[in-house]
């Protein structure tokens, strides 16, 4: 009797514990990004975790999907999107990075009816054309518009950009804008293009740049696209003689590039704050998918944020408090 | 074996200078640099650009050697490229992360490079799997373990470390503003090895273990224990350019490092070293990583699309290995009537 009993507590609940989790609606979230040891992605990534532990309450997960390399980076990122369908994706998140290879891939997502936010590369012009809910990050466009406007506001007219991926649609928007923020304050600007082995080698970068100084002497300005490759330029700066007199902004930053600016070494960093990408992308589909609330807003825009010597103070503190 | 000794002999006759296998290197490194030099003109030609390409040419040149070494032997070493980032994050988190001594971050550094060689040689010489992929799985075990332990420890997968000014000054500053101390590094490592390889007695069981490993063994090389050796050194160079890197630029990523493979084994083969083993010279390497950082370079002196290097380079490594095989078949036929 007594065992009967038992078993039958047993299976009762098991049926209220299987009947709760299906009146909730799970999230399964599938987030495509950059490799994960990848500076600024594993920031990424950290947000969309962090966002998933909300998800993860609610009987949700997040899951991270990556490609091995960049090298063939359009195909492998359509392949991670589709993966992501196949495996049963409640709402998925990816960047349009390259748009001729990836756009099909999302127009299966949201032909399939699973609810999509594009987010870091492509602009709510794609976000639009592909039918997503909304578009999240920053502009890449507008960033290095930023930098460049930057630099010749402050009298450094003729200016690089540092191109280590060349072919990546918002590599190309970075450089693009940053021509465009020079020439429409009064200044010039050029792209100096690397192979793409050199993505990822310091000491290629910093050769590349230093020969190129060496060639064209009036260079005062340039930008480089990542953390890694800004401390390279500067170090190609350096090696070139130019220390001073070439003025360097780059995108994203870390603790050595954090003292750079403190040391004057580096003028200013352009931050797309990949932490608050990852955080909203997913917590927008979690609330749509376990409530069907939405964002009217559209177009979340992480950047561009400035990094100089006047605030940089405040954003070690903030690297400290484990909050960028 | 006998291939070298007669490539060895002395006297300098041109018939034996050009059947000497760096001669088709020596020729490639003068025609490529002629062409840049017309190219790139005065800054290229002068200390500016010798610099440029010589800092290349130190790191990639400094993997080559014991690359250059294994493919001597009959072997091959892809975890180079997981070892250079492995070594700069281990010496970054003792040194920067725990704020041990510089000494022990560069030591501890160093010694992943060996550990992880020791454990290629084992793995090389215990199973019958190849050393290709012996050490491509290891490459992908080493990254994994560096990203794994750098997120653990630090959260963060790239790490920076200001070193004291004497470690600066050793391993990662630039002389004169523009050559890298990397590069007199390189040097101490070219004369080790060519004393290793052309003038201690260990130098001939390297080409007798590439040319027939089982007459070497049973002649009584001992070779399981040369080729751990071999691939310990090749662990130990590659952990070198890492720490060298990290002082150098005074951060460490998790990822890079993985142009070294590919570009060390370019090197050699550029530089007359046989990819089945048991042909090649220190000189040969040391001329194929000239080459190679000349096109690197000169691409950006030269004002071309860098792209056009990567043409070079590839077309570099076709001819280099056309051009060895008939300047070895030249010095087999002609060198045979000494006898």
């Amino acid at each position: 009797m007594n065992k009967v009993n038992r078993f039958a507590a047993a299976a009762a609940s098991a049926v209220v514990l299987a009947c709760t989790a299906g009146a909730v609606m799970a999230a399964d979230i599938y987030v495509i990004g950059g490799k994960p040891d990848d500076p600024f992605w594993s920031r990424v990534k950290k947000g969309a975790e962090d966002a998933g532990i909300v998800a993860a309450a609610q009987g949700g997960s997040v899951t991270w999907l990556g490609p091995q390399n960049y090298d063939n980076l359009g195909p492998d990122a359509a392949e991670l999107i589709r993966q992501a369908i196949d495996q049963g994706a409640d709402a998925i998140v990816g960047p349009d990075w390259v748009p001729e290879a990836m756009d099909p891939a999302f127009q299966a997502v949201t032909e399939a009816g699973i609810p999509l936010v594009i987010y870091n590369a492509g602009g709510l012009e794609a976000a639009d054309r592909l039918g997503a809910m909304n578009y999240v990050g920053a502009v890449d466009y507008k960033s290095g518009y930023a930098g460049g406007a930057y630099l010749a506001k402050a009298g450094h007219m003729n200016g690089a950009c540092v191109n280590t991926l060349p072919g990546a649609a918002n590599i190309e928007a970075f450089c693009a804008g940053f021509n465009a923020g020079l020439t429409e304050n009064g200044g010039t600007g050029s792209v100096l293009q690397l192979p793409a082995t050199a993505f990822g080698d310091a000491t290629a970068v910093a050769q590349a740049v230093r020969a190129h100084l060496l060639q064209n002497p009036d260079i005062d300005a340039m930008f480089a696209i990542g953390d890694g490759d800004t401390n390279a330029t500067v170090s190609g700066i350096q090696q070139a003689g130019k220390a001073g007199q070439v003025h360097v902004c780059g995108m994203n930053f870390n603790d050595s590039i954090l003292a750079n600016i403190q040391a004057g070494t580096q003028d200013f960093a352009i931050d797309q704050q990949g932490y608050q990408q990852g955080f909203f992308a997913v917590s927008i589909l979690n609330n749509f998918v376990n409530y069907g609330v939405t964002i009217p807003t559209r177009e979340i825009l992480t950047g561009p944020g400035v990094i100089d010597a006047a605030n940089v103070e405040q954003v070690m503190a903030g690297v400290k408090a484990g909050a960028r | 074996m006998s291939m070298q000794s007669a490539a060895e002999a002395k006297g300098f006759s041109l018939g034996s200078l050009i059947r000497r296998p760096e001669t088709g290197s020596f020729l490639g490194f003068v025609v490529v640099y002629t062409f840049f030099a017309i190219l790139g003109g005065a800054v290229f030609m002068g200390a500016p650009g010798w610099s440029s390409w010589l800092n290349i040419a130190a790191e990639v040149g400094i993997i080559a050697l014991p690359v250059g070494l294994l493919m001597i032997s009959g072997e091959f070493d892809m975890s180079v490229g997981a070892v250079v980032p492995a070594a700069s994050v281990t010496a970054a988190l003792l040194s920067g992360h725990f704020e041990l001594p510089a000494l022990i971050g560069i030591c501890g550094g160093l010694a992943v490079g060996l550990l992880v060689g020791f454990v290629n040689g084992l793995l090389v010489t215990r199973s019958a799997i190849p050393s290709l992929i012996v050490t491509i799985g290891v490459m992908f075990a080493v990254m994994g373990l560096t990203l794994g332990f750098a997120v653990l420890i630090k959260g963060s997968t790239s790490l920076s470390y200001v070193p004291d000014p004497l470690t600066k000054s050793l391993l990662g500053t630039f002389v004169g503003g523009m050559f890298n101390v990397s590069i007199f590094w390189w040097l101490g490592f070219v004369v080790a090895f060519v004393f290793f390889l052309h003038f201690s007695p260990i130098g001939n069981w390297v080409f007798a273990m590439g040319g027939d490993a089982e007459s070497a063994r049973n002649a009584g090389v001992p070779t399981a224990k040369l080729k751990i050796a071999l691939f310990m050194a090749s662990g130990f160079c590659a952990a070198f350019v890492g720490v060298a890197q990290l002082m150098t630029y005074q951060s460490a990523q998790v990822a890079g490092g993985q142009s070294f493979i590919f570009n060390s084994i370019m090197c050699v083969v550029i530089g007359g070293v046989l990819l089945t083993g048991g042909a090649g010279s220190i000189f040969g390497i040391v001329l194929g990583t000239m080459t190679f950082a000349v096109v690197n370079q000169g691409i950006f002196f030269a004002a071309l699309d860098p792209n056009i290097g990567s043409i070079i380079i590839g077309a570099l490594l076709l001819i280099a290995v056309l051009s060895n095989d008939s300047f070895r078949t030249l010095a087999m036929t002609l060198s045979s009537k000494k006898k």
